[in-house]
C-alpha cells in the first residue's frame, strides 16, 4: 500500500521555484533517502510532507487521504518529524522530552498514562538514551541530543518517520548508530522512514528508495526518483552535485568520494574515475 | 532519578504550596505599623471601632490588602510563565513586554481627564488601566506578528519599543498635569496596594483563578511550544490557537492585576525563575506553584513596603524593583550564552 502519495507537486518562495512537477510513491515499510545539493529543496519537500508548507500545486496524500484533510493532531498521529538539533531555552530533561512525543495522544489529558510511560521508556531503550533519562538536554552531547529527538519521534508512535539531516554533526559511529537504529524501526515495526540526507554513501546502505533533488531547470524538474542502485549512478551524482567524483563499490552497493581540485587523488582522476563501476 | 510528574503528587505540591500562603498570609496580616493581637481581634468580633479596633484594623485594613497583594502576585507570577512559554524567551514579562505601561498610560489619561463615574465599583483609573494593558498586548502581538511571521525577537522589540513610546507620553502627560493629580499618579505607577473594597475583590479573584486554571489546561500544550513552532505542530500542537489562548488569558489577569495595583515590576520574572530553579521546567507544574510562589512573594514585599518606613509607607513596587532589577542583570548574563535571540 503506498502510504505516502505525491502527485504533480509544486512549490516555490515568493520569486524562487523549488520544486516543480514532483510525483513519486512510498510503500508502506520503505527507508527513502532524499539527497541533493544544498538549496534544492530537500527540507522544503519535508516540510511538505509535514504540512508545515502548503504546496503552490499538486498534491500529497497521506495514507490515501489529502494532507490537508488531517487536522494538526490527526496528523501528528501520522507523521513524525525529527529536525536538525534544536534545544529548548528550558531545561526539560531526557524523559519529560521523550514523553512529550506522547503529546497527539493525549486527548484532553493532562497528565501521561501508564501505556505512555512504558512506550516513552522503550523508545528510550531503543535509541539508547535511557541511561541518561534524567539529564536535562542541554547537558548531552549534539550525538546523544539526536538521539533523544528520535526516542521522541518513535514514542509519538506514527507510520511515517521524516528526519532533517539525522546524522549532520555527528562523527562515523554515532552516524551509523543513528541508521542502524532507524534500520532497526524500519524492520521491526514496519514504520515507513524519509530521510533528508548529505551522506550518500550510508544512504545507499540502507534505503530502499532514494530521490535526488537537483537544481530546477528550464527543461528539467530536477527530480530522480526509483531505487538507489539506479538513481545513485557516478554521472548522475556528478551532474546533480557539480563535483568530480571516484566511485567504486562495497559488495552490490555503489560508493562515491568527491574529489575536489586539490584533492591528492585529482590528478589521477580523469583515467581512474568509473573504472570500478 | 527524579521523579516524574503524576496528578497525585502535583495536588499534593499545590495543596503544601497553598498552606504556605495561608500562613504567610496570616503572618502578615499581624504584621503592621500598628501591633494588633490575634486575641483582641477574635475577642469581640465584629463589634465598632471604638469598642474593639484591632478587629476593624484587621478586617477593614490589613486583610483586603493582604488579599490583594495575594491576587495581584498569583496573576502577575502566572503571566510570566506563560508569556515567557509562548515567546520562548525566559527574559519576558508582562512589564518588560511594554503591557505595564500601556495600562498606565490608560491610568494617566484617566486620571487626568477627571472623570467621576464608576463602573461595577471600579474608579475609571482602573477601568482605564484594564483597557490599556489589554489594548497594549493586541498592539505588541499585532506588530510583532506581521513584522515577521511569528518571530520571537521582534514580539519582544515591539514591546520595548512600545513601552519606550508609551513612557514619553506618560512623561509629557505628566509634565503638564496639574501638581497634585500628578503626585497620585506617579505614586500609582510604582505600584501601590491600596485597601480594596472586598467586592471588587472577590470579582478580582474570581477572574484571576479561572485565567490560571484555563492556563493550566494548556500546559502540555506550552511544553512543547518550548521545542519551537515547527516541532510543537509536528506533535500535535495548533499553535495559532494555544499561542492566541495563551497570550489572551495571560494578558486579561495583567490587566487586573495592573488595574489593582499599578505597575508592580519583575514578580512575573523573579516567580517563575524561582519555581523552574527548584521543580523544573514542565508547565503543569509552573502555573500552578508560580501562581502560589508569585502570590507569597508579593504579600511578603507588601508587608515589608508598609512596614520598613512606617508610619509611612513605600509602594511595593519600590521594593519588587529593587530586588528584581539585579536579579534580572544576573539572568541575562546567564541566558545570552545560550538563548540565540
Amino acid at each position: 500500500m503506498d502510504i505516502i502519495e505525491v502527485s504533480h507537486l509544486s512549490f516555490g518562495y515568493s520569486d524562487t521555484e523549488v520544486l516543480r512537477d514532483i510525483s513519486f510513491k512510498v510503500k508502506q515499510g520503505t527507508f527513502l533517502a532524499i539527497a541533493g545539493p544544498n538549496g534544492a529543496g530537500k527540507s522544503t519537500l519535508l516540510n511538505l510532507l509535514c504540512a508545515a508548507l502548503k504546496p503552490k500545486s499538486g498534491s500529497i496524500n497521506i495514507d490515501a487521504a489529502p494532507i490537508d484533510s488531517y487536522s494538526t493532531r490527526s496528523l501528528a498521529l501520522k507523521v513524525a518529524v525529527v529536525r536538525q538539533e534544536f534545544v529548548p531555552v528550558f531545561g526539560f530533561s531526557v524523559i519529560e522530552t521523550v514523553l512529550m512525543g506522547r503529546m497527539p495522544h493525549y486527548n484532553h489529558r493532562l497528565f501521561e498514562s501508564r501505556i505512555d510511560r512504558q512506550i516513552a521508556t522503550e523508545a528510550m531503550e531503543a535509541t539508547d538514551t535511557a541511561r541518561f533519562a534524567a539529564r536535562p538536554l542541554v547537558n548531552l552531547s549534539g550525538g546523544e541530543r539526536q538521539r533523544v529527538f528520535i526516542a521522541r519521534a518513535l514514542a509519538q508512535d506514527t507510520d511515517i518517520l521524516l528526519l532533517d539531516e539525522p546524522t549532520s554533526f555527528l562523527d562515523l559511529k554515532h552516524q551509523v548508530g543513528i541508521y542502524d537504529l532507524l534500520k532497526a524501526a524500519q524492520l521491526q515495526k514496519g514504520k515507513t522512514i524519509a530521510a533528508v540526507t548529505h551522506d550518500i554513501n550510508l544512504a545507499a546502505q540502507y534505503a530502499d528508495a532514494a530521490l535526488l533533488l537537483g537544481q530546477v531547470q528550464a527543461d528539467s524538474s530536477g527530480f530522480w526518483y526509483g531505487c538507489p542502485r539506479d538513481i545513485f549512478s557516478p554521472e548522475q551524482i556528478e551532474r546533480v552535485f557539480g563535483v568530480k567524483i571516484f566511485s567504486g563499490t562495497i559488495g552490490e552497493e555503489k560508493f562515491f568520494m568527491p574529489l575536489g581540485k586539490f584533492a591528492k587523488f585529482s590528478g589521477r582522476i580523469d583515467t581512474n574515475i568509473n573504472k570500478n563501476t | 532519578m527524579k521523579e516524574l510528574l503524576t496528578a497525585k503528587r502535583l495536588t499534593v505540591e499545590i495543596a503544601s504550596a497553598l498552606l504556605v500562603l495561608a500562613i504567610v498570609m496570616f503572618v502578615c496580616s499581624l504584621i503592621g505599623s500598628e501591633s494588633i493581637s490575634l486575641k483582641a481581634v477574635f475577642a469581640r468580633p465584629g463589634e465598632p471601632s471604638e469598642v474593639n479596633p484591632d478587629y476593624e484594623i484587621f478586617v477593614r485594613v490589613r486583610l483586603p490588602r493582604v488579599i490583594l497583594a495575594c491576587l495581584v502576585g498569583a496573576a502577575l507570577g502566572c503571566a510570566g510563565v506563560v508569556f515567557q512559554a509562548i515567546l520562548r524567551n525566559p527574559l519576558a514579562d508582562p512589564y518588560i513586554l511594554g503591557i505595564s505601561s500601556g495600562a498606565a498610560l490608560g491610568a494617566i489619561i484617566a486620571v487626568l481627564s477627571g472623570f467621576s463615574w464608576t463602573l461595577w465599583g471600579r474608579s475609571p483609573i482602573a477601568v482605564f488601566a484594564f483597557a490599556g494593558a489589554l489594548g497594549t498586548v493586541w498592539l505588541v502581538w499585532f506588530i510583532g506578528r506581521s513584522a515577521a511571521k511569528s518571530n520571537v525577537t521582534s514580539l519582544l522589540l515591539a514591546g520595548v519599543v512600545i513601552n519606550a513610546f508609551f513612557s514619553a507620553i506618560i512623561m509629557f502627560l505628566t509634565s503638564v498635569a496639574k501638581s497634585q493629580q500628578v503626585y497620585s499618579t506617579i505614586f500609582w505607577l510604582m505600584g501601590n496596594m491600596t485597601e480594596e473594597d472586598f467586592n471588587v475583590l472577590w470579582f478580582s479573584t474570581l477572574w484571576v483563578v479561572f485565567g490560571i486554571v484555563a492556563l493550566f489546561y494548556i500546559s502540555p500544550q506550552l511544553n512543547v511550544i518550548s521545542f519551537g513552532s515547527d516541532d510543537a505542530r509536528s506533535m500535535g500542537v495548533n499553535m495559532l490557537r494555544t499561542q492566541t489562548a495563551a497570550f489572551a488569558v495571560a494578558a486579561a489577569i495583567t490587566s487586573i492585576a495592573v488595574s489593582l495595583s499599578g505597575l508592580v515590576g519583575f514578580v512575573g520574572l523573579i516567580v517563575p525563575h524561582g519555581v523552574r530553579l527548584v521543580f523544573g521546567p514542565d508547565h503543569r507544574r509552573l502555573i500552578p506553584l508560580s501562581g502560589i510562589v508569585g502570590a507569597v512573594f508579593l504579600v511578603a514585599a507588601d508587608t515589608l513596603a508598609r512596614t520598613i518606613v512606617a508610619p509611612a509607607q513605600l509602594p511595593v513596587g519600590v521594593v519588587t524593583a529593587i530586588v528584581g532589577g539585579p536579579f534580572f542583570l544576573v539572568l541575562l548574563f546567564k541566558y545570552t550564552k545560550r538563548i540565540v535571540l
